[in-house]
């Protein structure tokens, strides 16, 4: 198949890159980039732990082609923390201990930083419906509920 | 090579205000590695970048039974990018390997792909390909085609027939058909438990890499010895040829604890072409590419008198197994050793179905078990008119009922109390169909659970280094249940230095060795190899201090001194005060090692090898003089709508008994994973056959229902353990198996409360309730 460039915008980086066109963004990120802290669990938008941000706004990498990310802003769980200082929701999951084995963290934390500036996380019920996309074998869900809970909390103050 | 490395001090405390009671052991001291999990920079086993990396791809049978005839490989071989496409033909012959126990192997040859076929998802071609999407590409045009024969999909089909009796399962006391005969009052139902999967969200894989005859393996591992042992008896190479690199699991409940025949193939191309090779399973591969949990059957008779004391229990079981393998699980567990009964029955078969060999998942045996036992118990309280806990603590066991030894510690009265107390079991309305909220019926249940204490022999290497600070290595593994960070806690409690200054290292197999992490003994088995160890090296760093006559307390003549905040002085503290650091500097050393293990003395090194490679040498929990378990109770309350039969738990209340809690965070947080995968085993898990195919239609996570966080209630968990040392060396008992016995008949129980209508068939769909 031929490969065509891509241009990814990604946690404020530059990344040229000659892919096939059904490279989806999950494997351009993990095989590619060497950026494997976005997770693949299903590969087929059923679990959330491949959740990122395309101009802001929750997607599932591993539904969406590279080459349809192109030009946009690209944010990843690496991109979340700022020099060095984590991201309120971070530390609310490390507070909360809102995970076990981590692999569906990434995701969830992706979701949960949408969430609240989506307005979502107004009760817990609220944030139990809208981080019902992202599953947790583990079941850490109350944790994750109380970590939303009290990062939005800390957004609202 | 990507080593596993963790600071302490990167993490965040806990929220005990007192810092060094958050650092010790029973701290609740916030996970250690969950800074690099929460960034992102947790390098999973699949995720380590090396050049030249090939990608491999299953092609699986989509027939249950039968004989591959042909597999055209033309079109797959000829597609861009494909580098080999193996099959039962062109894939190196590797040797069988030996079992978990360590049996030695039949002399004959193992080849992972197949070509008699036992059931539908075996492996039986793979692609390898420069990327990915070429070998997904070229794996989809492999042409399979098949002798088929007649399949018995499952336990109800009518070739299945009554199975093979597993004498060792067979427990009996008194006389308990003619106690059932004679007793008053007498109940028999019949239990099922369906297909089951751990469903852990990293999907199985690896990388496999030859250098010449030495194997490197990133792979998600629960036993990195064992899984290393097979891979060198597959390959014929020495065991310390093969290293296994598994820094953190994405969850394995059971399921990574063995090296499989995926593991076979990617190795087997890595060897043939001479470049590192990655396989990961698909969602739908995981499904059949190891066993879930068997589907059970089990009548469960009850004889008592009118007062609901027991006199006999007859319990028959059967699950299913697979054509050539063999699983068991043990669905008596439970049933032997919960309530006192004077007669006691319980015989188990097991019935051969064209399946992937199950496995272990969550409480293999217990969870079914309770769901027996924890049902029958609520219809007897139902059919003498007695509160189901109540009716529970008329039975209690004051002793193992099966063993008649003593319990090494049984706080289950105590959990019964405090988790009726927590959730206000006394308001209860005993009658069923009498609590409602609106359109709403609501019900309240009880059930107990139980695990086995499993120990074994187990090894660690810790190291006070120039700087002071302190390296714990073991090729244990941590995937989720928090071994670094109780690790991290018992060698710095043991040593005397801050958890900060703690490095604890996982996950490589050229680690100090260690056994599976499996059946919740890990905790137990490695705080005590380290506090062994740790105190080893803290005996030499002050036989040292005291004897170097370079050492500033040489003068003393102190018999002993103490170590506290990494800084050492005489107990009386009239001498020196000087750091870890300023004494091993002034002594001439650069660092103390020990190596602990708690293997009997006279311990070979082929029983070393045994003990960390099989699970031949576990330690019985009945050995000795007591009977060892842990305990819980669940109180939970459903709310069932009357016209649509749709279920949801609104509230958990479970007192568990786990001994001593070595982080009561992280054990809290395990308690409540189990408990909620209990949920989704009483209410939405189940793999669901095709019955003209022998295939499970279900096998992804849209399809197999797993819980999400919109069907999670808050659960509130309360430890009523004390510490037991006749369970491991620091006073623990088992924690990650324990939350979900019982919780799927403290639900059933609940939906009956709330229904009347007893759904004795796992789930708990609607469709069983209008």
């Amino acid at each position: 198949m031929t490969k065509i460039p891509v241009h990814l915008d990604i946690n404020g980086q530059h990344h040229e890159l000659q892919l096939e066109p059904r490279v989806t963004l999950l494997d351009a990120l993990r095989e590619r980039l060497g950026l494997t802290g976005t997770k693949k669990g299903c590969d087929h938008g059923q679990c959330g732990a491949c959740t990122v941000h395309i101009d802001g706004e929750r997607v599932l990498a591993c539904l969406t082609l590279a080459a349809q990310a192109e030009g946009r802003a690209i944010t990843t769980i690496e991109g979340l923390a700022r020099a060095g200082e984590l991201h309120p929701v971070q530390a609310a999951f490390l507070e909360q201990d809102a995970f076990q084995c981590g692999y569906c963290t990434p995701g969830q934390i992706m979701s949960a930083v949408a969430c609240i500036r989506e307005g979502h996380a107004g009760s817990d019920e609220e944030i139990r419906e809208y981080m019902a996309g992202n599953l947790c074998r583990c079941g850490a869900y109350p944790h994750i509920v109380a970590a939303v809970r009290q990062a939005a909390q800390e957004f609202a103050s | 090579m990507t080593v596993h490395n963790i600071r302490v001090g990167e993490s965040k405390r806990g929220d005990a205000s007192d810092g060094a009671l958050t650092e010790a052991v029973g701290g609740r001291l916030s996970r250690v590695d969950g800074p690099a999990k929460i960034t992102g920079a947790a390098k999973y086993a699949v995720e380590q970048q090396l050049e030249g990396l090939a990608y491999a791809v299953l092609v699986e049978s989509t027939i249950a039974s039968g004989k591959v005839r042909a597999i055209d490989t033309a079109i797959a071989e000829a597609s861009p990018g494909v580098l080999q496409v193996l099959t039962p033909d062109t894939i190196i012959s590797l040797r069988t390997a030996s079992d978990w126990f360590g049996t030695p192997p039949p002399d004959k040859p193992y080849c992972p792909l197949a070509r008699d076929i036992t059931f539908s998802g075996q492996h039986v071609a793979a692609v390898v390909a420069d990327t990915f999407e070429q070998a997904v590409a070229a794996a989809a045009l492999v042409k399979v085609s098949y002798d088929e024969t007649p399949a018995i999909v499952d336990l109800s089909d009518g070739k299945a027939g009554d199975g093979i009796p597993i004498d060792a399962m067979t427990k009996e006391w008194g006389d308990a058909p003619a106690a059932f005969a004679a007793a008053p009052v007498r109940i028999c139902a019949a239990y099922n438990t369906p297909r089951e999967y751990q469903a852990p969200m990293e999907p199985h894989g690896l990388i496999a890499h030859w250098q010449g005859d030495h194997l490197t393996v990133w792979e998600p591992s629960q036993w990195l010895d064992g899984m290393a042992r097979t891979y060198a008896e597959w390959f014929e190479v020495p065991f310390e040829n093969v290293r296994l690199v598994s820094p953190y699991i994405g969850g394995g409940f059971g399921s990574k604890a063995l090296a499989l025949s995926h593991s076979a193939v990617a190795a087997s191309a890595a060897k043939m072409l001479g470049r590192p090779v990655k396989l990961v399973m698909t969602r739908p591969q995981t499904f059949t590419g190891y066993g879930g949990r068997a589907a059970t059957r089990q009548t469960v008779t009850i004889g008592a008198d009118r007062d609901g004391m027991i006199q006999s229990i007859v319990h028959r079981g059967v699950n299913e197994t697979s054509i050539d393998g063999m699983w068991v699980e043990p669905l008596g567990s439970v049933t032997s050793i919960m309530y006192a009964t004077p007669n006691f029955s319980s015989k188990q078969n097991v019935v051969r179905v064209n399946s992937v060999v199950p496995g272990a998942m969550r409480a293999p045996g217990e969870n079914p078990s309770a769901f027996g036992i924890e049902s029958a118990i609520d219809e007897l309280a139902y059919e003498v008119g007695i509160d189901p806990l109540e009716i529970r603590l008329r039975n209690y066991a004051e002793q193992d009922p099966h063993t008649r030894k003593a319990w090494s510690t049984r706080q289950l009265r105590e959990a019964f109390a405090a988790g009726a107390e927590h959730f206000g079991w006394s308001r209860r309305s005993p009658k069923p169909r009498s609590m409602r909220d609106g359109n709403q019926l609501i019900g309240w249940g009880v059930a107990a659970g139980t695990y086995p204490v499993r120990r074994a022999y187990g090894e660690a290497v810790v190291r006070i280094l120039a700087d002071g600070s302190v390296e714990v290595e073991s090729s244990s593994i941590d995937m989720g249940q928090g071994t670094y960070t109780i690790l991290a806690q018992t060698a710095a409690e043991t040593v005397g230095v801050p958890a900060d200054d703690v490095v604890v290292k996982l996950g490589d197999s050229r680690f100090a060795r260690a056994g599976v992490s499996g059946g919740s003994r890990l905790a137990g088995v490695m705080t005590g190899a380290v506090h062994k160890a740790a105190t080893s090296a803290l005996d030499q760093l002050v036989g040292l201090a005291i004897s170097d006559p370079r050492s500033p307390f040489h003068a003393l003549q102190a018999n002993t001194l103490v170590v506290a905040k990494g800084r050492i002085a005489s107990p009386r503290g009239d001498g020196p005060d000087v750091s870890i650091a300023e004494l091993l500097k002034s002594v001439g050393r650069d660092r103390i090692e020990a190596t602990g293990d708690t293997m009997p003395a006279n311990s070979t090194a082929e029983d070393r090898y045994k003990n960390y490679t099989t699970i031949a040498m576990a330690l019985p929990h009945t050995e000795g003089d007591y009977s060892r378990y842990s305990w819980c109770a669940h109180f939970i309350e459903v709310r069932v709508d009357e016209d649509f039969g749709t279920v949801r738990v609104s509230r958990v209340v479970s007192a568990l008994d786990s001994g001593r809690l070595y982080n009561p965070k992280l054990a809290e947080s395990q308690w409540k994973g189990g408990i909620i995968m209990g949920i989704g085993q009483a209410l939405l898990e189940e793999g669901i056959m095709d019955r003209r195919y022998g295939r499970i239609v279900n096998n992804n996570l849209a399809d197999y229902l797993v819980p999400t966080n919109a069907d999670i209630p808050d659960i509130e968990v309360i430890s009523v353990g004390i510490p037991d040392l006749h369970s491991s060396a620091l006073g623990g008992k088992g924690v990650g198996e324990l939350g979900i016995v019982g919780v799927a008949p403290a639900i059933a129980n609940a939906v009956f409360h709330a229904t009347g209508k007893r759904v004795r068939d796992l789930p708990i769909t609607l469709e069983k309730l209008i």
